[in-house]
């Protein structure tokens, strides 16, 4: 009898074992997964004291660079960038209005944007502002053409002038905030 | 990117689908030969015993501590991203893993000493593979969701890469001796003979993205990765070059690193068990103390260093006069310098997972009369002081390996049944990271001189195999001889 009980108990190990099934699988779903990383980065700072400025002379352009930018042209960049954004900061603690263009430039040197800022003399507080590219923004082939920027930076006050603030400056920040569609 | 992520998770869950290396079936399953692989030192009764080359003994574990096959994979309807998102990203954590072991006999031959009845000798062939892969949590959240939105301000830890895989053949040779009526003593030798090995276990580093200093975003990583490899280079170029013999020239390759052609390592094998009383018994083994030395075929991998970025920078008066217009190759110079990666072929070592048993046995419901009583080799036959006169066992058994991050686990509580010399059986209840209801069965049958074995865990699992976190099964077949003739 006892003999009996444990056949019975093998018997139903090995039932466990032939029996085992599992739910119905469906592995094509990962052609289904959406991968879509948000990546953020710093991308120009600009930085003048007062004396620069001064320097230059009154309503002259103070600063003038032509540089190659290809972080947006990338290949792997231009395939997979969804949508995204530019925020810029800039604070301007000197004495005189300023301006800051920054264009964007193709491979032939064309312009294909610019974003321009006035910023008032000292007390002009923080001026920002958040660019959107893609959907609802402007277009993405602004910056999937990029290879390169100018920035122009021009006094449009005095060139004499000192801000009672101690260490006056302009500053420029910028950042990317972009959405990739890698899957 | 699409064949990348199919392959990442075909490897997740079929390569490298968690299998942890414990036999705790096996283990002290005196009446299968295969038991003195798992402890040198296990009693032995039998005259010799011979394994049918190449299925005498084959075993495939698998586990994962973490997501399940069905949990992702199940045609429920559930979008496949949002699955992934609660189930894999937002639950498993860094010391979650996936793991693989499987192993093959060559063929494997015991005997007893003919001037020295009291030792055992064993010795074979057998091929292991072995597979843990933690997962990636800090790295694969920053893939998923970037580095920006929420995570500005999140320290991603580089040291998530966690792995180590190797392929290897094991010659062995080993001894069990009965030093006396309550101790047998074991030992086991073995040379390594590597086919591939992977190892990527020693990462540091950090990355994070914040507000900067400066500029709005200033990112910073600091890394010290290394991923070594040996043997995997040559099957690699044989696979690139595609030439029309491929597959020829893998197998060749193949079995010239079986046959002690690759790197090559020693181990050792130790084990006992010990008879308190003539009903309790106390048994341990350590497996796999050696190492491999790698260096034939190596290739390294290494990225190091450190270094913030904020993007270009433009600071007056200084940069005034600088006319350079290839600020953004200047900025990713920079990046390479600070963040040197490269490929070396420096030798390393890399050493086997060793594991620990230990058990505690209780026997119980004498028999009438030993199972070995003619086995002729009047060694483990003295009635009344041997466990085999009795029925049935019950006890504990621990189980501990060394893994990359720390030791692993298991507890184990079983109870064995004789019926006669013809079969027995071994239930277990096995609690660790994998499964707190793993619950295993195992048989051993006896039909004359042919034995057949087999293995098989978690079957409560078996209702939904593809659910399970863990899964083993380990089969074989031998020749043993219990007798004179």
């Amino acid at each position: 009898m006892k003999k009996l009980r444990y056949l019975g108990l093998l018997a139903m190990g090995l039932l466990f074992f032939v029996t085992s099934c599992s739910d119905e699988q469906d592995f094509s779903q990962i052609d289904d997964l959406n991968i879509t990383p948000t990546i953020s980065s710093g991308l120009f700072y600009f930085e003048s004291d007062e004396e620069t400025i001064n320097t230059a002379g009154a309503l002259s352009t103070f600063y003038s660079r032509e540089a190659t930018f290809n972080a947006f042209s990338e290949r792997f960049v231009a395939e997979h960038v969804l949508e995204g954004s530019i925020g810029y900061v800039i604070e301007n603690t000197t004495s005189k209005e300023i301006q800051i263009a920054i264009q964007f430039l193709n491979d032939d040197g064309r312009v294909l944007d610019t974003e321009i800022f006035d910023i008032e003399a000292d007390p002009s507080g923080i001026l920002t502002r958040e660019v959107f590219y893609g959907t609802g923004g402007k277009s993405l082939d602004i910056l999937v053409n990029t290879t390169g920027f100018r920035i122009l930076a021009r006094n449009l006050g005095d060139g004499t002038s000192e801000s009672s603030t101690q260490d006056s400056k302009i500053i420029l920040q910028s950042g990317g905030e972009f959405l990739f569609e890698l899957q | 990117m699409k064949a990348i992520l199919k392959i990442s998770f075909i490897a997740l869950f079929f390569g490298v689908n968690g299998f942890a290396q414990n036999k705790e079936l096996l283990y002290d399953f005196y009446e299968i030969p295969q038991s003195l692989l798992v402890n040198p030192g296990v009693k032995t009764s039998q005259k010799w015993h011979a394994g049918i080359p190449v299925i005498s003994g084959v075993s495939v574990q698998g586990a994962t501590s973490g997501v399940t096959v069905n949990n992702l994979f199940a045609n429920d309807g559930i979008d496949f991203t949002t699955k992934v998102q609660e189930r894999l990203l937002d639950v498993m954590k860094d010391k979650d893993d996936f793991s693989s072991t499987s192993q093959i006999e060559g063929f494997t031959v015991g005997f007893r000493g003919k001037n020295r009845p009291d030792d055992y000798y064993s010795f074979g062939m057998y091929g292991e593979m072995d597979i843990i892969s933690y997962w990636p949590k800090d790295l694969a959240i920053l893939a998923f969701e970037g580095n920006g939105g929420n995570n500005i301000g999140r320290t991603f830890d580089l040291g998530d890469l966690n792995l180590r895989g190797e392929m290897v053949n094991v010659f062995h040779f080993g001894i069990n001796r009965k030093v006396n009526s309550v101790l047998t003593l074991g030992a086991r030798a073995k040379i390594y003979s590597s086919i591939f090995q992977f190892q990527s276990i020693n990462n540091s580093g950090s990355f994070a993205t914040t507000q900067g200093a400066n500029n709005m975003y200033e990112s910073s990583i600091s890394a010290d990765m290394q991923l070594q490899t040996a043997g995997i280079r040559r099957f690699y170029d044989i696979v690139e070059e595609d030439t029309g013999t491929t597959r020829k020239d893998v197998t060749n390759l193949f079995t010239e690193r079986v046959l002690l052609g690759g790197n090559l390592g020693l181990g050792l094998d130790f084990g006992f068990s010990y008879q308190l009383n003539p009903q309790t018994t106390i048994t341990g083994s350590l497996l796999d103390l050696g190492f491999i030395s790698n260096s034939k075929d190596v290739w390294n991998y290494t990225f190091s260093g450190s270094t913030t970025t904020d993007g270009i920078s433009v600071f007056l008066p200084e940069d005034i006069n600088n006319v350079d217009n290839d600020l953004w190759q200047e900025l990713i110079d920079e990046i390479d310098q600070a963040l040197p990666h490269g490929e070396n072929e420096s030798s390393y070592i890399s050493w086997r997972p060793v594991k620990v048993y230990g058990s505690v046995r209780y026997d119980f419901g004498e028999g009438g009369s030993s199972l070995f009583e003619n086995c002729g080799c009047a060694i483990n036959a003295e009635s009344g002081s041997n466990r085999d006169y009795y029925r049935n066992g019950v006890g504990g058994q621990l189980f501990m390996m060394k893994r990359p991050r720390g030791v692993q686990a298991a507890l184990t509580a079983f109870y064995q049944r004789r019926f006669g010399k013809a079969f027995s059986l071994k239930t277990t209840y096995t609690i660790d990271k994998y499964s707190y209801t793993n619950i295993g069965l195992g048989a051993n049958f006896q039909m004359g001189p042919v034995n057949f074995y087999v293995l098989a865990d978690n079957l409560l699992s078996y209702s939904n195999i593809a659910d399970s976190h863990y899964a083993s099964l380990q089969f074989g077949f031998n020749i043993i001889s219990w007798n004179n003739n």
